[in-house]
């Protein structure tokens, strides 16, 4: 295994401020701590060469398993080890075989072309000259940065940014990269771009690679492992479309007087969860919403019959299951509570 | 001792330093001309308005040299490398550097130092020509900014230790300017040190900071002997090494409680 994750736990102690003067003396002089757990008991291991999917909401405990893999903090409990190495030791060869990339973290000097900080990494990586050129020619030609390398950081765009930060994260060739959230802010061509890069990189070289995203295209056309994070705790370990179930569809109906969820859930037999209330980008110009249904492909036309018989209908449709559908629902059920 | 990411580091750091050209000579200029017009308000309100013939001992011609030469020196103490280090530990920056494999407060100095170097070299050379007409030498400006180049180093430790703070209190500027407030006064980049009343004349011998100015300046102008200069090098030697192992020990203490904020 090429990392292994046993038990993880780690909490951070932060001040809590009060409202008002109260609690601007409050803080100064008795100051009030509160505890909070980002990682709950989590344990998995990753197969080398993989390529693999971290998600979960904001605050869920991503970035903070990826520093600790990285070896920036420790955990407060458990164990990680990476490539036989434990990260928090951050010995010089642990260092050389690992990359992080943070999407908003800037690692390339400001003021200066990209080609003068990828000369520093190659002397700080000890990269024989002619090997660092092949790989600069590599790298530069497969993110089409080539004519971009003399200019100064600060002038090219966020997406051509982004890519020199790759770049300068992976000239070494790593054994290990850990991306947090690498196309954040990109647009969607850079985003493909820089996606393709990955998977070709990944192909070629057989580097491990975690990756963190809010993108769901990132981690579909990625990932052949996904793990998901919901306020701490791992809920989810395996291959994407392991999420949806099989068969599975969506059946949305436009009612013409919009019956209340209690009501379809009679007609039905359905339970409430399973019948959500369309998105409001879908909304008619009376502001009714369309009613989705998720059900599986044998049950279509069961449940059509018995609202058409209880309730006139406009239009009805029926959708593939998606990706991104389902984490937007565990999204939604962690804002509404940790599982 | 890996020389080849050092001797990118300083190339990077110069590049780096002075990517806007103009920016980087008018930093040189005004931290040259403002202590240096200070000091010649001040002498000549003493001599020429207030009307003294000596003070401790020198003459207004000594103050006067005292000011081109220890402007020579002033310009090789500075740097703001250590406000650098703070920032990126409060800022969560530091994650970057900790993951490549050097060290970091060595890879911070030294492209840090970078800029400080070039100007040590044109410093050196304006002092040779300068010692040709004030009749000091040459030899003993070299030793001089040697020395300088110590207190360099010194001064980046001191700045480094005190960076560690930010570790656990995120105030660690305000510290950090503090600091050189007490380095300006105390290096002898303001006035002589020996200005100083006899009484309190240990204040400035307890700390290394006059061996960034104020020792310089004395050997180059003659004012100490090889003898004294030699074991003022020696001095700021053992600094050296107590400032290496203050860094590792507050280092060592302040990555237990880094938490690589941002993102």
């Amino acid at each position: 295994m090429n990392i292994e994750v046993k038990n993880i736990r780690r909490s951070f102690r932060s001040t809590k401020k009060e409202e008002g003067w109260r609690g601007t003396f409050g803080l100064l002089l008795r100051p009030k701590y509160q505890e909070h757990e980002a990682l709950k008991d989590v344990s998995f291991s990753i197969e080398p060469g993989s390529f693999n999917g971290l998600i979960g909401a904001n605050g869920a405990g991503k970035t903070t398993l990826l520093k600790i893999l990285s070896g920036l903090i420790p955990p407060s409990s458990g164990s990680a080890r990476v490539l036989g190495y434990d990260p928090f030791q951050r010995s010089l060869d642990f260092r050389r075989k690992i990359a992080l990339v943070m999407g908003q973290k800037a690692q390339l000097w400001w003021d200066l072309p990209a080609r003068d900080a990828f000369d520093l990494l190659r002397a700080i990586y000890e990269i024989p000259n002619k090997v660092y050129q092949e790989r600069l020619h590599t790298l530069t030609e497969l993110l089409d940065v080539q004519r971009l390398l003399g200019t100064q950081i600060r002038r090219l765009s966020l997406g051509e940014r982004m890519k020199m930060e790759l770049i300068g994260a992976i000239i070494h060739w790593p054994s290990v990269i850990f991306l947090d959230e690498p196309t954040i802010g990109l647009d969607v061509l850079a985003a493909h771009k820089l996606r393709e890069f990955l998977k070709v990189f990944n192909h070629r070289e057989k580097a491990t690679i975690i990756l963190t995203s809010h993108n769901m295209d990132d981690i579909e056309r990625l990932c052949s492992r996904v793990l998901i994070l919901r306020s701490g705790a791992l809920i989810y370990d395996g291959h994407p479309q392991g999420l949806i179930q099989e068969g599975e569809r969506i059946l949305r109906v436009r009612f013409i007087n919009s019956p209340s969820i209690e009501d379809l859930q009679k007609a039905t037999g359905l339970p409430a969860q399973l019948i959500q209330l369309g998105d409001s980008e879908a909304e008619d110009s009376d502001g009714t919403r369309p009613i989705l249904f998720s059900i599986k492909q044998d049950q279509i036309v069961s449940v059509l019959q018995s609202v058409i018989n209880r309730f006139p209908i406009l239009d009805m449709g029926i959708e593939e299951q998606s990706l991104e559908k389902v984490i937007q629902r565990i999204y939604s059920e962690e804002k509404a509570g940790p599982a | 001792m890996k020389l080849q990411w050092r001797l990118a580091a300083l190339k990077n750091g110069f590049q780096d330093a002075t990517a806007y050209r103009v920016e980087f000579l008018f930093e040189i200029l005004g931290s040259a001309l403002v202590p240096a017009a200070i000091q010649w308000v001040l002498w000549y309100a003493l001599f020429q308005l207030g009307g003294a013939t000596q003070v401790a001992g020198m003459s207004y011609m000594d103050l006067i040299h005292y000011t081109f030469v220890s402007l020579l020196f002033s310009q090789v103490r500075g740097g703001d490398h250590d406000f650098e280090l703070a920032e990126m530990i409060r800022s969560g920056q530091l994650s970057n550097y900790l993951l490549r494999p050097v060290g970091v407060v060595e890879f911070v100095y030294i492209r840090g130092v970078a800029s400080r170097l070039f100007i040590a070299g044109l410093c050196l050379t304006l002092g040779v020509i300068l010692a040709q007409f004030l009749g000091f030498s040459g030899p003993r400006m070299i030793g001089a900014m040697f020395l300088a180049l110590l207190g360099n180093i010194i001064h980046y430790q001191v700045g480094a230790a005190l960076a560690t703070t930010a570790f656990l209190w995120e105030e660690a500027y305000s510290l950090l300017m503090v600091k050189n407030m007490v380095v300006n006064l105390l290096s002898g980049e303001l006035i002589p040190l020996n200005l100083f009343p006899p009484s309190l004349q240990w204040i400035w011998k307890s700390t290394p900071f006059y061996l960034f100015v104020f020792g310089p300046t004395q050997y180059a102008l003659g004012h100490w002997s090889h003898t004294e200069f030699f074991t003022q090098v020696g001095i700021a030697l053992v600094w050296i090494g107590l400032g290496r192992a203050l860094i590792r020990g507050t280092w060592g203490l302040g990555m237990k409680r880094y938490l690589s904020l941002g993102g």
